[in-house]
């Protein structure tokens, strides 16, 4: 027999072969999700999972370690190899499963597809905490920790309306322009400028600029070099532009007012230095030390009384006057929001 | 299965002594048996450093999911390696068709199969769009797919905002959970089951068969064969050779479309970032496993063999929590020795070839 008719008479074979597996077999009831619970604090490995390196997510690393020491939990691993794509991340997120973490506290890279990754975690008996993004539409993870992101933006905003002077012209700076939360962004920006009834305008909504430094340079000399002298402030809801605009206004000597995000080196200098008004401050360690926190709870036993609900981890505005207090301000939050989690929204037996 | 042409005859002086026959390589010559082996070689490190390498549903059955979506990436490729060309928006390509198939399943409600065709058919003509351009205009295929892969990649953005007003199609067809989640020991035949192998599987195994049949017994993959072995030659001996062309690029294009619906099933997502991480694992897959990038020579086998020895690397190093520099570094290393082992088996090969004629 030939080779060419053993080739076929293969591929015949499995054709029938998958054809009748199809047809004649029944499937096994379905999964549905397991339960977690009953796990001692020791028994607990907390796995918390960035969407990619990010200066953001560092202090993660060390709330993280806090965490392990002081709620005796089994482990806290910090895993930042996702590389900002999603199916990356998912198998990330496998790779941990498989040696043995069981608590999940994720920032999904893309908030539109994150909530499949969490109902394949809860499948496996997983609870999983959404920490420092929820997801688009309803949430599928147990909780959702993170900044309302509206609600900052308008924060920022307020604080760049208040720099200029109360009237002018300002400018948005934010990341990609089809994730919901950029969108929910440029709402609380628009809300507040809303609110000045027509003394300040909204000159420019300027996204897709939060990929690098270098694009988000470039994108602050071009609209400085076109519009520099009309503009009296920036408001910016992302990293790398809040970096670039404050560099780039300190070049180029224009008075304009900048309000950055978060407390980078780079933007502490710019506030210190003058070139950066103000910066709107998130709390990454609040989200990973109360996250795990509340995933130790999930893992012994207790349930969220209304699951998926969405909890503000806090915003702060800084600027010079209250550089060197914000730390203390931080904590507190940090506290109150594991208070409140004993308090309202888990429920243990 | 490797398949390829007959390689130019050089010209021979009248007065030339008829050469004896080559003598067939030996068995460990074979490129394919190389891989095959360095997979073995990391399969069973990878297993001794961290047991959780053979865990059958964490590891295992995603480890399987994922090959799958990358041999059909590395076939897409292979389909205009074939002519010695390239398809720098296999990615973008993914990219559209999946819209394609989302905006089906979400506004038409249609089954699983028929969006799956629809996209399908949206990949195959942009392909074979990409590949009119370069028959008829002779431009490179590089230029026309780089600048294909640029338009789309606005279009892609654009239909999506309009469609869904993000990135993501929320819509989730009957059976793309099964696909997603159940591997054949979900199905059972009264006590028997079936192994732990992911419904995507066969998938990708049918797609392997089908490009491997094409080029090995078909008419048209030979004659494609023939065309990027040289051009010249096989229109003189009469192959339609501007239609071979948009035909590969279609394949292409088809394939690219079964990658992208593959990986949405394993995501279990429509969405815009689909097909964004797949340009270098296709070409990594079928050159590493023996595909010619200037034509005329596939290998099928040597592409599905090439994308198991990356996912391997790539789950095994991810397993050992290896740093995002370490795991980069690793990676490329780990390849770079693959490459040059199977470099130096070839040339030892050749050696023995020579000695022993």
């Amino acid at each position: 027999m030939s080779r060419r008719m053993l080739s076929r008479i293969g591929s015949g074979l499995t054709v029938v072969a998958l054809a009748t597996t199809t047809v004649a077999c029944t499937k096994k009831s379905d999964t549905t999700d397991a339960e977690a619970g009953g796990r001692e604090p020791a028994q607990v490995k907390v796995a918390l999972v960035p969407g990619g390196s990010h200066p953001y997510f560092q202090p993660w690393k060390d709330a993280g370690a806090k965490a392990k020491t002081e709620l005796a939990l089994g482990d806290v691993t910090f895993n930042e190899t996702a590389g900002w794509d999603q199916t990356k991340q998912n198998d990330v997120l496998k790779s941990l499963a498989a040696q043995g973490y069981n608590a999940f506290g994720v920032f999904g890279v893309s908030p539109d597809n994150i909530n499949s990754t969490f109902e394949d975690l809860k499948r496996q008996g997983f609870p999983v905490g959404s920490l420092a993004s929820c997801p688009a539409g309803a949430n599928k993870a147990d909780f959702c920790l993170s900044t309302d992101v509206e609600v900052a933006a308008y924060k920022g905003a307020k604080a760049a309306i208040d720099a200029m002077g109360g009237q002018g012209n300002l400018v948005h700076l934010t990341g990609n322009k089809v994730d919901s939360n950029t969108q929910r962004r440029i709402a609380g920006v628009e809300k507040a400028v809303a609110e000045t009834g027509g003394k300040v305008t909204l000159l420019q909504s300027v996204t897709d600029i939060d990929k690098d430094l270098q694009s988000a340079q470039r994108a602050v000399a071009d609209l400085l070099a076109a519009k520099g002298r009309q503009i009296q402030a920036i408001v910016n809801t992302a990293y790398n532009p809040a970096v670039a605009s404050a560099e780039g206004v300190r070049q180029s000597k224009l008075p304009i007012k900048v309000i950055a995000i978060d407390d980078d080196p780079t933007v502490l200098d710019g506030l210190r230095g003058g070139s950066v008004a103000a910066t709107v401050l998130q709390n990454p360690v609040g989200q990973a030390q109360v996250g795990s926190y509340a995933l130790m709870k999930l893992s012994g036993g207790c349930t969220m009384a209304e699951p998926g609900v969405t909890i503000d981890s806090g915003s702060f505005v800084v600027t010079t006057d209250n550089l060197d207090g914000y730390e203390a301000d931080r904590t507190a939050t940090t506290e109150a929001l594991r208070k409140k989690f004993d308090g309202d929204l888990l429920k243990c037996s | 299965m490797k398949t390829e042409t007959a390689p130019e005859a050089p010209a021979v002086p009248p007065a030339a002594e008829p050469r004896p026959p080559a003598r067939a390589l030996p068995v460990w010559a074979n490129p394919r048996l190389g891989l095959l082996i360095v997979i073995a070689v990391l399969v069973v490190l990878f297993s001794s450093l961290t047991p959780a390498f053979l865990d059958p549903r964490l590891t295992l059955a995603p480890l399987q999911a994922d090959i799958s979506v990358y041999v059909v990436v590395g076939l897409a490729q292979l389909a205009v390696l074939s002519l010695g060309h390239m398809n720098m928006a296999v990615g973008r390509m993914a990219a559209l068709s999946t819209f394609a198939m989302g905006l089906a399943y979400d506004r038409l409600g249609v089954p699983l199969l028929v969006g799956l065709l629809v996209g399908l058919a949206v990949g195959a003509g942009i392909g074979a769009l990409a590949g009119l351009l370069i028959a008829k205009t002779g431009v490179n295929s590089f230029v026309v797919t780089l600048a294909l892969d640029f338009g789309l990649l606005g279009l892609v953005t654009i239909l999506y905002t309009w469609a869904t007003g993000g990135v993501s199609f929320a819509v989730q067809p009957s059976g793309l959970s099964a696909l997603r989640f159940d591997t054949f020991a979900d199905y059972c035949m009264g006590e028997v089951c079936g192994p732990r192998i992911p419904l995507v599987v066969p998938i990708a195994v049918a797609a392997a068969l089908g490009v491997g049949l094409l080029f090995r017994h078909a008419r048209l993959g030979r004659e494609i064969l023939m065309t990027g072995s040289n051009t010249v030659a096989a229109e003189l001996s009469g192959i339609p050779t501007h239609r071979r062309v948009v035909a590969a690029h279609a394949l292409s294009g088809l394939l690219a479309a079964l990658a992208g619906f593959l990986l949405a099933a394993n995501n279990g997502a429509f969405s815009a970032n689909i097909g964004e991480s797949f340009l270098l694992p296709s070409f990594l897959a079928p050159v590493l496993g023996g595909t010619l990038l200037a034509g005329g020579a596939v290998s099928v086998l040597g592409t599905a063999l090439g994308a198991t020895l990356t996912q391997v690397i790539y789950k095994g190093l991810n397993l050992l929590q290896f740093s995002l520099e370490e795991l980069k570094l690793y990676i490329g290393l780990v390849l770079l020795a693959a490459l040059s082992l199977d470099r130096l088996r070839a040339v030892l090969a050749e050696r023995r070839a020579v000695s022993s004629s």
